[in-house]
């Protein structure tokens, strides 16, 4: 393990977040407010970002320093975007700002405020700008803006992007996370100027924008983005929300002209499918409560697409809604948006292959001797993809049961255990009952705040650069 | 650029892993999942699977929109139909690896019909390296530079050479006389630039630039000077040693070949009826033994298996025969093997990886000075370049003495009509010359490349020893 490439790494992005904090600090000086806490902000981690990326090291950059750079990345940026939250004293506890933070860059979206208008504009504007920087992710922007960073840059941005295969758009890794950035920026300007001609103010539209780009879920309003009560906003988030749950290379392919290979993709099509299907279902199983078909349309596909999304907005309150429609949001949850995209859940890709699998599994049972690849996208799915996506899943699962047991040492109902800590790992925001999407996570206790802070950093790297990262192997010498 | 390399085998890696590093945009085809994962697992580079001779998978590749596609697998009938489809889909230049020599003999045809741009045939490329350095048995390893005109050549320094311990400077004139430089010196794996307080160790290797008759009477000098090379023996009788039989031949050599397999011993027979044919395992020492190697010149070993061609080249080298030459393909046993002393080690992949690195640089710079070789030398730690001086190289006329030169870079011969000059501080280039550039860092294209960008203090890199 090569600790000082790795030092110098968090080093660097440690000044990439100093510069990205100039940005609320600008926001609060507009408004006239207190500047301070980001001015300290900025310093420490400018100061502690200048002293690591000072080390010098010659050796060679791996992948496991890759797995490990990242991992430790994502643990020390839910440290320093608490920061922010801590100096302005309007948060109970450090635990508070780190699960808030947390939530933010993994673009999770839950939080522990009871009411959110009350806090200043540029908190509110940092906690929401996490979520755009998460989105993407902070280390696709470090090799985008730092183009050499005298390492394989390629190893780290691996670890980040989700999904199960690892592809890049053009050949070299600081032109393709240029190229998913740019589109990024544009998608998200773009939808910022639907919703500044929908009738938002700018500021709102900002917010919101970032929480639609990151897939996270932050509004700046206590009833999310039921308070506009506009039907032209919620049908311009819905689909950007949908826009920014596709694979980017999608995006990408579509601006080259390729609309046939981008067409193509199997994910997609599910996709769709399952957002069609689950609004279908959502529609008929809650029309009685609204008994008007654009009304019943309205909510529910809203709803399924921030859901599906892992995004978490909201425009009711669905815990009114009938025990069968939770059932599907929470079978959503699992699912979660497109491999690529910056969404969070196990990916469409992965549920796809899994079910091919399992269908396989069957055949094998019926034709022993049967020998049968698995595709995807009419390309054969090699075996270690398959092997790493079945893996992927029992962990995951795992992970969310183990993190349900520690939460419910707090003594809420198993509902609520269970879909905090689901909520948490797939990075949504809203779970069920106490934790719905008209609830708060404030009440639990301080360490239950903490295994869901470090179930949203699992989820977002998805697992693997966190088990790394505990893992005695990566520290051993030689 | 943007490159296409269809084949991730020993070559296909190779040459991304270098192109990597000179910042072009790589995409790699192959149809084999495992190649493909290391290739991306430890390159930067963008991977394809599938077949390159489908143009779905060659479009995919962005086949379409690049600049050159390298042609790389292991069969030459895929190579031909890849660059065909390539080029219909728009490649501007295509390279295909072509080793059987059935296609060879009508090569002419081939790239005309089949619209392949350079054909590039690792096993034929390495048997004339070979035969160079049978050519010239005192050198280690050799380069020619302007056809021919001038040489850069390799050797090793041993206890008693009149140059170990001295500074170059301090040398006699004899030597001063001669037209030749020493440009590099590679040390402990590092290579150096000298100048004239270097001085030499014993197994430090130079590198000599300059006309080939002043080399021949340094070796002379230094008495290393070694007789033609007139019996060779050659153990493996595959590819390499058919097309460097048939250079030797040419020249008069008498020729020994061992070879395992009856069959193809037949066929060596019958192609080279001059040659000794002797149907045995050549890695067996009684063998070698009882066909008096030790009367041998040279001793060339091209079996498949790098490890029996060094472990039969140390045995050829014991029973003293001067010049030993060992093919290994693997890069890290040729540092172990010149670490015992085998110096003359060839690796047809990096020898084919080298010529196509040229014909690259030679295509990046269109306008500008012109790039006519290029070779890498020290295991590929430095680069030995051509270049001709066009108008639009700057500082033309002015004395060196003046000019600032970029560290790690020497101007090593100008050749101006038929004169070969050895740089002083007074020299100046002219259009039109032809410029030998050493370089330690990898990436100059241009010969506008070689000045730092503000020409400060005056350096003393060209001035002679």
């Amino acid at each position: 393990m090569n600790l000082k490439l790795v030092f110098k790494v968090v080093g660097r992005i440690l000044q990439i977040e100093a510069v990205a904090m100039l940005l609320p600090l600008a926001v609060a000086l507009v408004y006239r407010e207190d500047p301070v806490p980001f001015l300290w902000s900025i310093a420490i981690v400018a100061v502690a970002g200048t002293l690591l990326s000072a080390t010098h090291s010659r050796q060679h950059f791996y992948i496991r320093e890759g797995f490990a750079a990242v991992g430790l990345i994502w643990l020390i940026t839910g440290l320093v975007g608490a920061l922010p939250f801590w100096f302005s004293g309007q948060f109970a506890s450090f635990v508070d700002c780190v699960f808030e933070s947390c939530s933010g860059f993994t673009t999770t979206g839950a939080s522990i405020l009871t009411d959110i208008e009350a806090l200043p504009k540029g908190i509110l504007f940092w906690r929401s700008f996490t979520h755009w920087l998460g989105g993407m992710g902070v280390l696709v922007l470090a090799t985008a803006v730092i183009p050499s960073m005298g390492i394989r840059s390629h190893y780290l941005t691996q670890a980040e992007s989700p999904g199960p295969v690892f592809s890049k758009l053009v050949p070299k890794q600081s032109q393709s996370s240029k190229i998913l950035y740019s589109i990024y920026c544009a998608l998200t300007l773009a939808e910022v100027a639907c919703l500044k001609l929908a009738g938002m103010p700018l500021y709102d539209s900002f917010i919101h924008a970032f929480g639609t780009a990151g897939t996270g879920g932050f509004s700046n309003r206590n009833p999310s983005v039921g308070a506009y009560g506009s039907f032209a906003i919620e049908m311009i988030i819905a689909v950007f929300i949908l826009l920014f749950s596709l694979n980017f290379a999608v995006h990408f392919l579509l601006l080259t002209r390729r609309f046939k290979e981008a067409l193509q993709s199997d994910e997609l099509r599910f996709f769709f499918l399952v957002v069609a299907a689950a609004t279908a279902i959502i529609s008929i199983n809650v029309y009685p409560a609204y008994s008007n078909l654009l009304e019943t349309f309205r909510y529910a596909f809203f709803q399924v697409c921030s859901i599906i999304s892992t995004t978490g907005f909201s425009t009711t309150d669905w815990s009114y809604w009938p025990n069968f429609s939770h059932a599907v949001l929470v079978l959503l949850m699992f699912c979660g948006a497109c491999a690529g995209s910056t969404g969070g859940g196990m990916k469409c890709s992965r549920v796809l292959i899994l079910f091919r699998s399992l269908r396989r599994e069957v055949h094998r049972i019926i034709h022993p001797r049967s020998v049968e690849v698995i595709k995807l996208d009419g390309k054969v799915t090699d075996e270690e993809t398959v092997r790493s996506v079945l893996i992927f899943v029992g962990c995951y699962l795992l992970i969310i049961l183990s993190a349900a047991l520690v939460i419910s040492l707090d003594n809420f109902s198993f509902t609520v255990s269970f879909t905090s800590a689901l909520t948490c790992v797939s990075n949504v925001g809203p779970g069920l009952e106490a934790v719905g999407p008209a609830g708060n996570f404030a009440a639990f206790s301080p360490l239950s705040k903490l295994v869901m802070s470090l179930c949203m950093i699992i989820g977002r790297l998805e697992i693997f650069p966190v088990l790394v990262l505990f893992s005695r192997a990566t520290w051993r010498r030689a | 650029m943007k490159i296409v390399i269809v084949g991730s085998g020993k070559v296909g890696y190779s040459l991304a892993e270098q192109l990597v590093r000179e910042n072009h945009d790589i995409t790699v085809v192959d149809v084999r999942e495992e190649s493909l994962r290391r290739a991306s697992d430890s390159l930067d580079i963008m991977v394809v699977r599938g077949n390159g001779v489908s143009a779905g998978v060659l479009r995919e590749a962005g086949a379409d929109s690049a600049d050159l596609l390298v042609a790389a697998t292991n069969s030459d009938e895929v190579n031909m139909v890849c660059c065909l489809t390539a080029k219909n889909l728009g490649t501007k230049y295509t390279i295909a690896r072509i080793r059987n020599p059935e296609y060879t003999a009508s090569l002419a045809e081939l790239r005309r019909n089949l619209k392949i741009d350079t054909v590039i045939n690792p096993e034929s490329a390495t048997a004339v390296e070979i035969s160079r350095l049978l050519r010239f048995p005192s050198a280690a390893n050799i380069e020619t530079f302007c056809r021919g005109r001038v040489e850069l050549m390799g050797f090793r320094l041993q206890e008693g050479d009149f140059l170990v311990g001295k500074p170059l400077h301090s040398l006699s004139g004899q030597i001063k006389k001669l037209s030749l430089l020493f440009c590099a010196v590679e040390r402990g794996g590092e290579v150096i630039i000298p100048n004239g307080f270097f001085v030499p160790n014993v197994g430090d290797k130079l590198y000599l630039i300059g006309r080939p008759d002043s080399l021949d009477q340094f070796f002379r000098i230094l008495g290393r000077y070694a007789r033609k090379v007139k019996q060779v023996f050659l153990v493996g009788g595959g590819k390499i040693s058919m097309y460097l039989a048939a250079i030797l031949d040419r020249s008069g050599v008498k020729l020994k070949i061992a070879e395992l397999d009856e069959k193809r011993c037949r066929q060596i027979s019958e192609r080279f009826p001059q040659a000794m044919v002797i149907c045995g395992d050549g890695t067996d020492q009684e063998l070698l033994e009882s066909e008096n190697l030790s009367s041998c010149d040279a001793f060339v070993a091209l079996t498949d298996r790098d490890e029996d061609n060094l472990i039969i080249s140390l045995y050829a080298m014991q029973q003293g025969i001067p010049k030993v030459i060992t093919k290994c393909n693997r890069e890290n046993y040729a540092g172990i093997a010149r670490s015992v002393g085998l110096d003359s080690v060839i690796s047809p992949k990096f020898i084919t990886a080298s010529h196509i690195l040229r014909l690259v640089r030679g295509m990046q710079n269109s306008q500008g000075s012109v790039m006519n070789s290029f070779h890498r030398i020290a295991g590929g730690a430095a680069e030995a370049m051509e270049f001709t001086v066009s108008a639009s190289t700057r500082h033309l006329g002015t004395p060196l003495r003046d000019l600032s030169l970029r560290h790690g870079v020497l101007l090593a011969v100008i050749v101006r009509d038929q004169e070969i000059i050895i740089p002083e501080g007074s020299s100046t280039l002219q259009a039109g010359d032809r410029v030998i550039i050493i370089s330690r860092n990898s990436g100059i294209t241009d010969l506008n490349d070689i000045y730092t960008q503000d020409k400060a203090a005056p350096n003393a890199a060209g001035g002679p020893q």
